[in-house]
């Protein structure tokens, strides 16, 4: 295996292969950078021009697009406040935030070096997990993916503010994103639910959309009203300096990264919870460090941790994902599926030959997110003073092209004007929201978790009866979600009895 | 005199000779064709049009250009309608969507505005043939076997509307297999997940998309419908075990659109000339060496079922009396 | 304005579930139940927030999310909102009557002028620079279909 493990690097190193990762890489970057240019669908389109190539250079090109994506979309999402990708969007929480402090260059840092190891994490995970892989994918089940979208709903509870106020509108974001995801045809009956009787609500709402929605549209309200630049007229003071106190931030709250990263890896590995989940988790984690309820409320306000937490999780997540898909022939999310085509046009029959036969591509593969993190995140510490000088530009300049790339951003999801419809609405539900101070975050754990839990649901008891319940790996998480529920209660009596000590 | 005459004859034939000798000006000269895809990109009908994008243009007289566009929603039914309604019928739109379109314009499902009959039919680029598989290790080897069975069958499926559902449903409820339909997998390979993890014993799918796990030897087909492909021809078919005429008829009425599996069709009213030309490159087209080198590597295999068998068969599917169509409401929905 | 932002969230979530529960009733079970299990309870809750926005006491709890500035006056805090938001409003109808082609420019140019004041150089430039970038990379290279707009379908302009 260690043979394989260097073969595979020496692969990526050769001339050829390294030109075409470079070409994905370059591609790549600006795919994650700007909304409307999904990963999943710019894959799609590059699938045809691989036709003429060796697999090892396919690879090269198709991974090094792809690795990249999850790096770059934190960019917008810092700068910006709209999300270059679904995958980037809890990166807004904090980083815009940090943006808006002046704190551009410490944010874009903390971002890239957290999805730098986060990338390493995941990619050393495909490699190391190999052996593992086809146990625990297979000990994961129906019930049990039920209950980790039942886990990744328990975090709404930290991601509510404290006290019984914070925590019922929490859970009010919560349930309104869980309802809205029923919305479409369901699949045990096919009735088509809260349709209003138009086709396009007929698959349900799509993420994207909503996203740029209830993030973008408020936060350009904001900043129209502001009147100036995104760093509000505050010094900028030297912005090289700030990305390498972001890079600082990555190891002083090293735990936490890695962390992180892990949980972004798992959910990666297990097909079926899609791509979006890891970040939100990610976060929710990340506000769990906050030792006392002043730290818990900067969350939301500019804390380096909230940048750190989905950075690192949803690159983590892209080597966490390529596991399935490698050892078992199932993608793990559509950029998957679109990966997966590509295997069959190389030859290679993904499955259990991958990582016996063919273990030197796997770990070509694994050597290509890497380098390619890598190269990327260097190129953007080069360019990291121009790109956050941009939030000292005169908002008026950059509302225009904000609002542009808002609207193709949530057109481009399908092609139909009704996903603009959509962002309008979210857009005022959100803005509505921020007015209201109710977390946004819960509600897209909501969404993005709903017909997941419903479906898995169903099966767990269509298949198992009421005998689920009493799974190991079931009653294990049952307990995780509990202690996710329990813990800012926790921090919150800690926090009340570290006062009063001092009082 | 004669040479007058000769001198005539000949100058007559110079200037008749050329306008039969030179054709019309191609009508796809420096012209783009655009081929609406009723799905985002990434899937089978996606993957057929952009492979047929690159290759027909040698085939149609005047090289043109041409481009996919998506244009996903309600499985495909926004895309149909643009085609049926909206794209001008000037030759230069194409459009590709759901086989199973016809099935919902006749259930008359809401929002569905066109008519099957009147798209100016190209043809289809494949037939899907359709079958049920079972999990390697389980004691039934061929359908006679499933149907003793004891045990119900787990049969995993994505939700109402697609073959991984309908299928077997319908040889549960008129073969009277032993069977238990799970749904709500997100896709097909999560259901193939499944199987590995022995929640689910099988599932119904194109063979085109299980070909590998049968050769890996995760599963294996035994039973089909009507279509077929090279490999499981010696499979019974749903239809033939069917016990009464009605079932039958349901049986067909489900698998019909199979055949049309690549549905291409241009706006109503387009005219003649320029259909025949499409169907024209259609035909030579899956056959070009270039295509089918292109289409193995994807483990697509195209070929061409013409415009007038894709006509009547959506004929045939549409004239179904009421009485059988409520029937086949009762089990199938036109669905995700 | 938090308290009225969040009463009128809770009020429309009340609407919303409660809607969303009675539609349930003609449903089968299987589709029912999720929407049921969740509808209910949201109702109970938005009623829950409702009344303590009526009744309870005007404490504000922090969401840990984003704060609207609030260092401006009110007043001009609200103008400079609905001028946001009616140029967000314009843009929607800009590109549903004329097309995304022809509103990206528009909007670009007409922003840069009327509330940005730029100069009419820098104006131009700009436009044509973003322009240019939407038209060559979403429609040349990625052939996105961009429907004509209403107005060119009813006069036939198109």
């Amino acid at each position: 295996m260690i043979e394989a493990f260097v073969e595979g690097l020496v692969l990526v190193l050769q001339w050829k292969a390294f030109a075409f990762m470079l070409l994905g890489i370059g591609l790549g970057f600006w795919v994650g950078l700007l909304p409307g240019l999904g990963g999943a669908t710019t894959l799609a389109l590059m699938l045809p021009f691989i036709y003429t190539m060796q697999p090892v250079e396919a690879f090269a090109f198709l991974l090094g697009m792809h690795a990249v994506v999850a790096t770059t979309g934190d960019i917008t999402s810092v700068l910006f406040g709209v999300p270059g990708e679904a995958t980037s969007a809890a990166t807004i929480l904090d980083g815009y935030a940090m943006t808006k402090k002046g704190e551009a260059g410490r944010a874009l840092g903390a971002a890239l070096a957290s999805s730098l190891v986060g990338a390493l994490v995941g990619a050393f995970a495909l490699a190391l997990a190999i052996p593992v892989v086809r146990p625990l994918v297979l000990t994961f089940g129906s019930p049990e993916l039920f209950m980790l979208a039942i886990v990744g709903l328990a975090f709404i509870a930290s991601l509510s503010a404290q006290g019984g106020r914070g925590m019922l509108r929490g859970f009010l974001a919560g349930g309104l994103g869980l309802f809205v995801a029923t919305v479409g045809q369901d699949p045990q009956a096919g009735i088509a639910r809260f349709t209003l009787d138009t086709l396009y609500l007929w698959q349900g709402l799509d993420l994207v959309p909503v996203l740029v929605g209830i993030f973008a549209i408020p936060e350009i309200v904001d900043l129209a009203v502001r009147g100036s630049s995104i760093a509000g007229d505050r010094p900028q003071g030297r912005l090289g300096r700030g990305a390498l106190e972001g890079v600082k931030d990555t190891f002083r709250h090293f735990g936490l990264t890695i962390r992180c990263s892990l949980i972004g890896t798992f959910i990666g590995i297990m097909p079926g919870l899609g791509g979006s989940v890891a970040q939100w988790i990610a976060y929710g984690h990340a506000t769990q460090s906050a030792k006392n309820a002043q730290e818990l409320e900067g969350f939301g306000a500019g804390d380096v941790r909230g940048v750190l937490g989905p950075g690192a999780a949803n690159n983590s997540k892209e080597g966490g994902s390529l596991i399935p898909t490698v050892a078992f022939g199932v993608p793990g999310s559509t950029s998957m599926a679109i990966l997966l085509g590509g295997f069959f046009l190389m030859g290679l029959v993904p499955g259990p030959d991958m990582l016996t036969t063919h273990l030197v591509v796997t770990f070509s593969m694994v050597w290509t997110i890497v380098i390619a993190n890598v190269i990327t995140v260097g190129v953007c510490f080069l360019f990291l003073n121009r790109l956050a000088a941009l939030s000292a530009v005169r908002g008026q300049l950059l509302i225009p092209v904000i609002l542009v790339l808002v609207f193709i951003g949530s057109y481009t999801a399908n092609n139909h004007y009704g996903d603009l419809i959509v962002t309008l609405v979210f857009g005022a539900i959100g803005y509505l929201m921020v007015g209201a101070g109710w977390p946004r975050a819960p509600f897209v754990l909501g969404l993005v978790l709903g017909k997941i839990a419903e479906n898995y649901l169903y099966i767990s008891v269509a298949r198992y009866g009421a005998a689920w319940l009493a799974r190991p790996v079931v009653l294990v998480l049952i307990g995780v979600a509990l202690v996710v529920i329990v813990y800012p209660l926790v921090q919150a009596r800690r926090a009340r009895t570290r006062k009063g000590a001092h009082a | 005199m004669r040479s007058a005459l000769a001198f005539a004859a000949v100058c007559a034939l110079a200037v008749l000779a050329p306008r039969t000798v030179e054709a019309q000006p191609a009508p796809y000269e420096g012209k783009t064709v655009t081929i609406v895809v009723g799905y985002k990109p990434g899937g089978g009908y996606d993957a057929t049009a952009r492979l047929l994008a690159r290759h027909l243009p040698k085939h149609i007289p005047g090289s043109p250009t041409i481009i996919v566009q998506n244009m996903p929603g309600a499985n495909s039914i926004i895309g149909a309608n643009h085609v049926y309604a909206v794209a001008k019928p000037d030759g230069l739109t194409l459009g590709t969507f759901n086989r199973n379109l016809p099935i919902a314009q006749l259930l008359s499902v809401r929002g569905v505005k066109f008519d099957m009959t009147k798209f100016a039919w190209i043809g289809s680029a494949s037939s899907e043939a359709t079958i049920l598989a079972i999990r390697s290790d389980l004691p039934y080897k061929t359908f006679a076997d499933l149907l003793k069975a004891k045990e119900p069958v787990v049969v995993g499926t994505t939700g109402p509307g697609a073959n991984t559902h309908d299928f077997p449903l319908l040889i549960k409820e008129f073969l009277g297999a032993n069977l238990k339909i799970v749904s709500g997998y997100s896709s097909s390979s999560d259901i193939m997940l499944a199987i590995e993890r022995k929640e689910v014993d099988a599932r119904a799918g194109s063979y085109s998309s299980m070909a590998r796990f049968i050769d890996r030897k995760l599963v294996h087909p035994v039973i089909r419908a009507r279509a077929s492909e090279p490999g499981i021809e010696q499979l019974p078919v749903d239809e033939a075990l069917a016990p009464n005429p009605r079932a039958k008829t349901i049986m067909a009425l489900r698998s019909a659109p199979e055949i049309i599996g690549r549905p291409y069709v241009m706006p109503p009213g387009t005219p003649d000339q320029l259909v025949r030309t499409m169907r024209e490159a259609f035909a030579k087209v899956v056959n070009d060496k270039e295509l089918i080198a292109e289409a193995t590597k994807a483990k697509m295999s195209l070929e061409y079922i013409n415009g007038d068998e894709a006509l009547k068969v959506m004929k045939e599917v549409l004239a179904q009396p009421k009485d059988i169509v409520d029937e086949f409401a009762k089990y199938i929905k036109f669905g995700e | 304005m938090p308290s009225k932002a969040s009463l009128a969230l809770a009020l429309g979530i009340m609407v919303l579930a409660g809607w969303g529960v009675f539609s349930t009733f003609s449903w089968p079970w299987k589709a029912a139940l999720f929407p049921l299990v969740i509808g209910i309870p949201l109702f109970c809750m938005a009623a829950a927030e409702v009344l303590w926005v009526l009744f309870g006491s005007t404490a504000r709890s922090e969401a840990m999310d984003f704060q609207l500035s609030t260092d401006l006056p009110a007043r001009v805090v609200l103008r400079r909102t609905l001028l946001a938001m009616a140029w967000i409003a314009g843009f929607f109808a800009a590109i549903v009557l004329l097309g995304f082609p022809v509103a990206v420019p528009l909007l670009v140019f007409l922003y840069l002028k009327v509330p940005g004041g730029e100069r009419w150089g820098l104006s131009l430039v700009f436009t044509v620079a973003v322009w240019a970038i939407f038209y060559g990379l979403f429609d040349r290279l990625l052939h996105l279909p961009f429907p004509d707009g209403l107005i060119v379908t009813w006069t036939g302009f198109g």
